[in-house]
């Protein structure tokens, strides 16, 4: 019996070293093969889900020339053309420092503001031999008014704005992304005294890839200010959806939004439109990327 | 502890107890791992893992280059076997956009994240291995974007300073592989992708 035993193993460890010895080269590839770490690429296509900000940035050397358009609203009639009489432009350069640090600046008609930003990447979503969920960005921007005013004395650090944010994103899928966006506006100068220097928001956007190449995008910014009913004229939540489209170098973004501001110290705090009552601007972001 | 296993128990006990002798059981394992690895260091195979695959593109209004040093690939010198595999997010362009799209809209990165190609030297013998550089041809399955297609490559094989060296170069189309480039960039893609693969090879398990 213990013969038969140690027969049965020895044809055992027969039978496995053969096998090892006759072993797949696919088997050998794949324990040869290193575990890599699997960066998220593409969590939205551009720089902003519409207005707002998006996690992905300028890698380094990449110079992103963007020009953004809004209209005036679609409830001015045929009278307005629904809007297109009325055209605000916003336009901007954006560089990719190095691969985590972006730094912008950039010029609006709405206010006659001069804008910077920095922003920051402090997470990118992976898998394989590292796991991390989300990716997280950090943004700061700075926004001065240069528009003319009566006020008297008129000093500059009234036409300031500054916007913090933190970006968390998660790419769910190849179509799926969404990202929450706590925000903090602060005025230094607001024109009446319901106005809040201090505004805090929540946005949320998110994108759904259509095509490779189309995305419908949407956006919202949740803000709490509890004076926006009793201010002249009312403020609302920033609400926007969009396309993206994408070809080559360029991504086209066209969107409708309540909002007219195209950066976050004016589109998160002060919107007037509605989209209850046709307060729809039609607008278009234009984004170019060069590397230099 | 062998003792026991060889000589004190009748083969009744052997299969009553024994069995759940981990002292026994981890004996096995340990001569297991050796026939195993003594398996491994047997073959006679030969490996790269940092072999360079380029493919390149050329048009009048734009060069594209995409490279990685990262490609595995093992030869068996007993058949002639030859596999290669890449990990597409490993290759890398001169603009960041460029690789973007590589990964995102041609190759689909995510769900398609692995090329690799395997196949036969026609005519190999293991003199090949130890003499000077000769030119050959291999015929196997490559699988780029999820599809399979059977291709005849040349390359050459051989000793170059010494060191056992495999190169090959060679025209790919994309759309063979279900990967459409759309008109509005078709201009900028070529029709046809050049592919550049360089391998030096070491013995198995060095």
């Amino acid at each position: 019996m213990k013969q038969v035993f140690l027969f049965f193993f020895g044809f055992l460890f027969f039978f496995l070293s053969g096998n090892v010895f006759s072993q797949d080269l696919d088997v050998l590839l794949n324990a040869e093969t290193k575990p890599t770490i699997n960066y998220t690429s593409a969590t939205f296509k551009a720089s902003r889900i519409i207005s707002g900000h998006s996690v992905q940035q300028m890698k380094k050397n990449q110079l992103d020339f963007r020009i953004s358009h809004r209209f005036g609203t679609l409830n001015e009639g045929a009278y307005g053309l629904w809007g297109l009489d009325n055209s605000n432009i916003h336009f901007s350069l954006e560089y990719g420092v190095t691969n985590w640090l972006m730094l912008g600046l950039g010029r609006g008609s709405l206010n006659k503001i001069y804008d910077g930003f920095a922003k920051f990447r402090l997470l990118r979503q992976s898998t394989g031999a590292k796991t991390m969920p989300v990716s997280m960005s950090y943004l700061t921007t700075l926004e001065i008014k240069s528009q003319k005013n009566d006020y008297n004395p008129d000093y500059f650090s009234s036409k300031l704005t500054f916007v913090n944010q933190i970006l968390i994103a998660r790419k769910f899928n190849d179509k799926f992304s969404f990202q929450l966006t706590p925000s903090w506006v602060h005025r230094n100068l607001v024109e009446t005294e319901l106005d809040l220097n201090d505004i805090f928001a929540i946005g949320a956007g998110a994108r759904y890839k259509v095509s490779k190449r189309m995305s419908v995008n949407a956006e919202y910014y949740y803000k709490i200010d509890p004076n926006a009913k009793y201010l002249e004229p009312r403020t609302y939540n920033s609400a926007s959806i969009g396309i993206d489209l994408e070809t080559g170098g360029h991504v086209f973004q066209i969107m409708l939004s309540n909002s007219i501001g195209m950066r976050e110290g004016m589109f998160i705090p002060h919107t007037t439109d509605s989209w209850n009552d046709g307060g729809i601007h039609l607008g278009f972001n234009i984004s170019r990327v060069f590397t230099l | 502890m062998m003792e026991e296993f060889t000589s004190d128990l009748t083969s009744r006990e052997y299969l009553h107890c024994n069995f759940k002798n981990n002292a026994m059981i981890k004996r096995l394992f340990v001569l297991f791992l050796i026939t195993a690895s003594i398996g491994v260091f047997g073959q006679s195979k030969f490996i790269a893992k940092n072999a360079y695959i380029s493919f390149y593109s050329s048009t009048p209004m734009e060069d594209i280059l995409g490279e990685s040093n990262e490609a595995v690939t093992i030869l068996d010198s007993e058949t002639g076997e030859v596999i290669f595999q890449a990990i597409m997010t490993t290759f890398h362009f001169k603009r960041a956009l460029m690789e973007e799209h590589f990964n995102e809209n041609y190759m689909e990165s995510a769900k398609f994240p692995k090329t690799k190609f395997k196949g036969t030297i026609e005519g190999f013998n293991k003199e090949m291995l130890k003499s000077a550089s000769v030119n050959i041809k291999i015929t196997g399955v490559m699988n780029v974007h999820g599809v399979d297609k059977t291709i005849t490559v040349p390359g050459t094989l051989g000793l170059v300073d010494g060191k056992l060296v495999g190169t090959s170069k060679f025209k790919v189309t994309p759309e063979d592989y279900g990967i459409t480039i759309p008109s509005v960039v078709r201009d900028k893609i070529g029709k046809e992708m050049e592919i550049t693969v360089k391998a030096n090879y070491l013995p198995f398990g060095q």
